[in-house]
């Protein structure tokens, strides 16, 4: 009787994952996509473009996330490459742990785009914007609003990153120059909201009177510094400024609580790469290298960014 | 050292815990001044609230010779849960706290009977909650922060005369928990089936009722650690609470609690995610590279373990 349930068990479960292909005989072409990171919001507004520039396109999405993970990144791609998918669309892990994903595809002879972010093994298209224009943007709106003076904080994402390291070579380019612009301390609060609301903390405690303005390297950890400095009633002293743009930051420029943002053109980038992968696929010439303009978005023009 | 009889017995025996609390305490205050300013200090508290609550949460179930993974996951799904029922005017605030502890409960329970009824290795059973609970926690929110939370929900994250709201409700749970597991039957129940299993059941104890209230309460605790998360962030975050469950289980650990079960106490639980914050917040305060804070805090944790260990024998 046990057996007999085991092996129902077995067999439902089978079914259920034939159920889970409902594309079986679907002969449109096929984009197998790695995502980064799908509990991220702009990943998920590029995943939201992808979709829909692939429906106007008459292609279908295969749709991975690879959980920040860049081994399982790999893994997703060989498995579009067993699949025998038309192009890979890969939103890298990571600059350097991610590129045999690249390695492979090409090895198969499927073309692979990177879109938002670069590995070192070069893909046949790369679609993005330059990150060190992000920090730069950031870090020059803080050094104009504070008169070229001041106490500087800064928060990095994930340590080793390319956008991590990118946005801080931008922000310290301006840093550079503005030699009276001191850089008080920086630290990594891993792109994470909660974690900067305590590092926040923290440094209220050490430099609490020097700091006069946060650049944090994303929109979350941006967040997480403002709620740290409105509860300890310094926003008046404070200079915050993020990355990105997502909703919640947004709002918090249009309610005059974040200082600036620099807005991430996720969806121009989703369509131009699902665009470069299936021209890719048809044996047309696309550009190497596209780059999506960042611009910065304060209390001014923040009507054009919200929906 | 008779002098030492008068601290209660759950304290003594996490001696070099003291030692390496009291150690790192010094050589910060020396170091960083400002590090024992009032202000500082309900920082730190305030810091630990979170892990603090998971810590005691996973201390039962410790005890109990098991394991529960999912922590970090069940936050985030809490936390979400909680914030779509914190919009302003919506519903008067307990009902959001009381939907993450339920939240919370019910992941508990499950992981409870699958290692109960279903004989799952705990490792195995929580981490399948683990993921199960991360896609429930993005499904519930659409991959999107859930934001727009009332003031009543953010003044949990706030003061009250002048402490933290988190460090009282960590300061009340704890003192629950300690006296449930010292001086109710079930307290004393968890001990047995932790210290041995066999013996337990043979001298009539109810083990997988035992275990079902321990994954069951740590799961409650976990999903108030969400709730309090949801509230300091003012959003709940379907990515929030990512390997939680480690700093917690090694809160735990640090407090002398045997992670194959039977032995450990609330005391030396909230010690252990006393020294963890206070290492967290003085890395910060000395402003040590990013790149060095985690070697540092992976040596004190363990240094800390290891000087317990030597002290306790």
């Amino acid at each position: 009787m046990k057996r007999l349930f085991k092996t129902l068990a077995l067999l439902g479960t089978g079914a259920l994952l034939a159920g889970c292909d409902p594309n079986a005989d679907d002969t449109r072409p096929v984009v197998g996509v790695s995502l980064l990171n799908l509990a991220n919001e702009f990943i998920v507004t590029i995943e939201g473009a992808l979709e829909e520039e692939a429906e106007a396109q008459g292609v279908r999405l295969i749709i991975n996330d690879a959980q920040r993970d860049a081994s399982r990144q790999i893994q997703q791609v060989e498995n579009f490459i067993a699949q025998g998918v038309d192009a890979v669309v890969l939103n890298p892990c990571e600059l350097e742990a991610s590129s045999p994903a690249v390695e492979r595809a090409q090895a198969a002879g499927i073309p692979i785009v990177n879109v938002n972010s670069e590995t070192t093994a070069v893909p046949d298209a790369f679609v993005g914007s330059r990150d060190e224009e992000s920090g730069r943007l950031a870090m020059a709106f803080i050094a104009e609003k504070l008169g070229g003076e001041g106490g500087v904080l800064m928060m990095h994402g994930y340590m080793g990153q390319a956008a991590q390291i990118k946005r801080d070579a931008g922000a310290r380019e301006v840093l550079a120059q503005h030699p009276e612009l001191k850089l008080i301390a920086a630290q990594t609060a891993e792109w994470d909201r909660a974690k900067a609301v305590t590092l926040m903390e923290n440094w209220l405690q050490s430099y609490g009177d020097e700091v006069d303005a946060v650049f944090a390297q994303n929109d979350e950890m941006a967040m997480g510094a403002l709620l740290a400095i409105e509860r300890a009633g310094k926003k008046d002293d404070i200079l915050v400024v993020g990355v990105d743009a997502i909703g919640d930051a947004l709002q918090a420029v249009k309610d005059g609580r974040l200082d600036a943002t620099v807005f991430q053109d996720g969806k121009g980038q989703a369509r131009a790469a699902l665009q470069a992968a299936i021209a890719l696929s048809k044996g047309e010439t696309v550009e190497k290298e596209t780059f999506i303009p960042f611009q910065l978005v304060t209390k001014e023009n923040v009507g054009e960014f919200l929906e | 050292m008779p002098a030492l009889s008068r601290i209660p017995s759950d304290w003594r025996s996490r001696f070099g815990l003291l030692i390496a609390l009291v150690l790192t305490v010094t050589i910060l205050a020396i170091l960083r001044p400002h590090f024992l300013s009032s202000a500082n200090l309900l920082n730190v508290v305030r810091q630990i609230s979170i892990n603090g609550m998971l810590a005691v949460g996973v201390t039962f179930v410790l005890l109990t010779a098991g394991v529960d993974l999912s922590l970090g996951s069940v936050v985030a799904l809490a936390g979400v849960v909680a914030a779509h029922f914190a919009h302003p005017g919506d519903y008067p605030v307990f009902v959001p706290v009381a939907m993450g502890v339920l939240v919370g409960i019910g992941c508990g329970a499950v992981n409870g009977g699958v290692v109960t009824w279903g004989k799952v290795a705990p490792f195995i059973a929580t981490l399948g909650m683990m993921t199960v609970a991360r896609g429930l926690a993005l499904v519930a929110s659409g991959g999107r922060p859930v934001s727009n939370m009332s003031d009543e929900m953010k003044a949990l994250a706030g003061d009250l005369w002048g402490i933290p709201v988190p460090a009282i409700m960590l300061a009340v749970v704890a003192v629950a928990a300690w006296w449930v597991l010292k001086y109710t039957r079930i307290g004393r129940h968890i001990y047995a089936v932790g210290g041995n299993e066999n013996a337990a059941h043979a001298a009539g104890i109810h083990v997988g009722r035992v275990k079902m209230f321990a994954y069951t309460i740590c799961g409650a605790l976990t999903g108030l650690a969400g709730v309090m998360l949801a509230a300091r962030i003012t959003t709940g975050q379907p990515n929030a609470g990512v390997a939680y469950e480690l700093d917690a289980i090694a809160a735990v650990v640090i407090g002398g609690t045997s992670l194959s079960g039977g032995i450990g106490t609330i005391g030396g639980t909230i010690l252990g995610a006393l020294l963890m914050g206070v290492i967290g917040n003085g890395l910060d305060l000395m402003n040590v590279s990013p790149y060095y804070q985690q070697i540092v805090k992976g040596a004190i944790i363990v240094g800390a373990v290891w000087l317990d260990r030597k002290h306790s024998k």
